[in-house]
């Protein structure tokens, strides 16, 4: 426990950059979904979704 | 984009909050992470050329190869760095690494930009870590002279280009390079407008270096410690190469006559440079003029404007950055155990570090362009487009390409044949990090011979 104490003491930065990570991850995601919103309520680019299909655009 | 800046960022509270005893390996493996992110770049999955986009950032097939080599150089630094910068205090180690996640930090987004204006602002913003690199862990004396003429060559190139995007975000009413490429051309006839040219590229011929503006190169390099000269040669020239890439869209219809002083200023820089290499005693300051040599041939092929062109630029500028890194870090392991620069105190090293003359022999074959290395895919596609465009320039080439195989065959001799010298009694023997150091600067060279389409940029 002790070990354990001083373990996360030294080492517990080494979490920043995987969190910077996955924080990137959702914003490019939210920022997809952002920029591509408009795209299947278009009269051009609307279809029905097929089955499992999430976006039109990927 | 994002998943690669933010961890960036993120780097910088990594490198304050870290215990002293794991600082380098801490920041080492998160870069090393960081750099393996930015690999997924290169799988390209858009078909309108631009990819990982958002409002203010994107990256298309000239941009990602060089946002890859700038990721990937961050780890090679620390590594370089860990042995000389360790005995000082522990923040000013921090800082020192602060100071290169900072470098990495604006280049992705000068890289990244599609804005012009902020690949103006972090084109700028690069001057301030590199000129405390290099004035603040400078060795000697004129580290001061070095900043100094860094700093001026730069700011005096580019503020005309400031003024000239802010003519042309008045006349286009847009400084989006997404929007730009299908806006009108521009009616470039009066001499303003051959003066406006001039500003636009000035400011990125002075950064590559081109001969005759680059006086300022050697002087930072030799002065500056390994991580300064390593971010310089490999990343932070090309970015007056991507600039000119860039503005070229726009100047078409002037580049066809004006560039004419700038392409012959280039292919003599290359002969001049090749021999003022030749003549060189200073190890560090013999690599830097070569790199201005490479350069001026990346200069001439971005100046003709032709596919292969623009090909054989972007594939020289990514394969010089690798080799003058690999250069630089292995004239830092000599002068690291010699303390001198001066080629002749250095010579029969081979003797003493067998395992060092591999990657010099490798590194020195990688610079003058042995086949089937890159820097020949890339000087070929130059050397053609040139002949294309006036069949003699074939001789100017040729005798460039005579003189770079000269110079990094004297290199090489001179620093590793011959017997050692006498007042030369306590070498230290390698470390396995220099070692790998040199492996991952020549993995992605040869990685490169097999799949040179990863950086041929826009033609295919």
């Amino acid at each position: 426990m002790v070990k354990f104490a001083a373990f996360v003491r030294e080492h517990w930065v080494n979490i920043l950059v995987p969190m910077g990570f996955l924080m990137g991850i959702y914003l490019d995601r939210w920022n997809d979904q952002r920029l591509t919103a408009f795209r299947n309520k278009s009269a051009l680019y609307s279809r029905e979704l097929k089955p499992g299909e999430e976006y039109t655009w990927k | 984009m994002l998943k690669v800046l933010i961890p960036t960022i993120m780097l910088f509270p990594t490198i304050w909050l870290s215990s002293s005893k794991w600082l380098w390996t801490t920041t080492t493996m998160n870069s090393f992470l960081i750099a393996f992110i930015s690999l997924t770049w290169l799988k390209w999955t858009s078909d309108t050329g631009w990819n990982a986009s958002n409002s203010y950032m994107a990256a298309d097939p000239l941009s990602t190869p060089l946002l890859v080599l700038t990721c990937w150089l961050l780890p090679l630094m620390i590594l370089a760095s860990q042995n000389h910068i360790n005995s000082e205090p522990v923040n000013r180690q921090r800082m020192y690494i602060t100071l290169l996640a900072s470098l990495q930090t604006f280049m992705i987004m000068a890289f990244g930009a599609t804005k012009i204006i902020m690949f103006y602002i972090m084109f700028e913003a690069t001057l301030i870590p590199t000129l405390i690199i290099i004035t603040r862990w400078g060795n000697q004396a004129e580290r001061l002279n070095a900043g100094t003429y860094f700093l001026f060559y730069t700011l005096a190139g580019s503020l005309p280009l400031l003024v000239a995007l802010l003519l042309l975000q008045q006349s286009t009413g847009t400084l989006s390079m997404l929007v730009l490429q299908y806006s009108d051309p521009l009616l470039l006839n009066s001499w303003g407008h051959k003066i406006w040219w001039a500003g636009c590229l000035i400011a990125f011929l002075v950064k590559m270096p081109l001969y005759g503006m680059h006086l300022w190169l050697p002087k930072a390099h030799v002065e500056a410690p390994v991580a300064g000269s390593m971010i310089l040669a490999a990343v932070l020239l090309k970015l007056g190469g991507y600039g000119m890439m860039r503005m070229m869209v726009m100047l078409d219809p002037l580049s066809k006559q004006l560039a004419y002083p700038f392409i012959i200023l280039a292919l003599w820089g290359v002969i001049m440079t090749g021999l003022v290499c030749l003549r060189q005693t200073d190890l560090k300051s013999l690599i830097a003029y070569s790199s201005v040599g490479h350069m001026g041939l990346v200069a001439g092929g971005i100046l003709i404007q032709t596919p292969w062109g623009f090909t054989g630029a972007i594939i020289l500028m990514i394969a010089h950055g690798l080799t003058s890194s690999a250069l630089f870090c292995l004239a830092n392991t000599s002068y690291e155990r010699t303390h001198s620069r001066t080629m002749i105190l250095a010579r029969g090293l081979q003797m003493v570090l067998p395992l060092a003359t591999v990657w010099w022999f490798i590194a020195n074959l990688a610079n003058l362009a042995l086949p089937p290395l890159p820097n020949l895919m890339g000087e070929l596609m130059i050397i053609t487009a040139l002949f294309n465009w006036s069949p003699w320039t074939i001789i100017i080439t040729g005798m460039g390409t005579l003189i770079t195989a000269n110079y990094s065959l004297y290199m090489f001799l001179t620093s590793q044949r011959g017997s050692i010298p006498e007042h030369i009694t306590n070498l230290s023997p390698s470390h396995t990090r220099e070692h790998l150091l040199m492996t991952l600067h020549l993995i992605p060279i040869i990685l490169l011979m097999l799949k040179p389409e990863l950086m041929w940029g826009w033609c295919n």
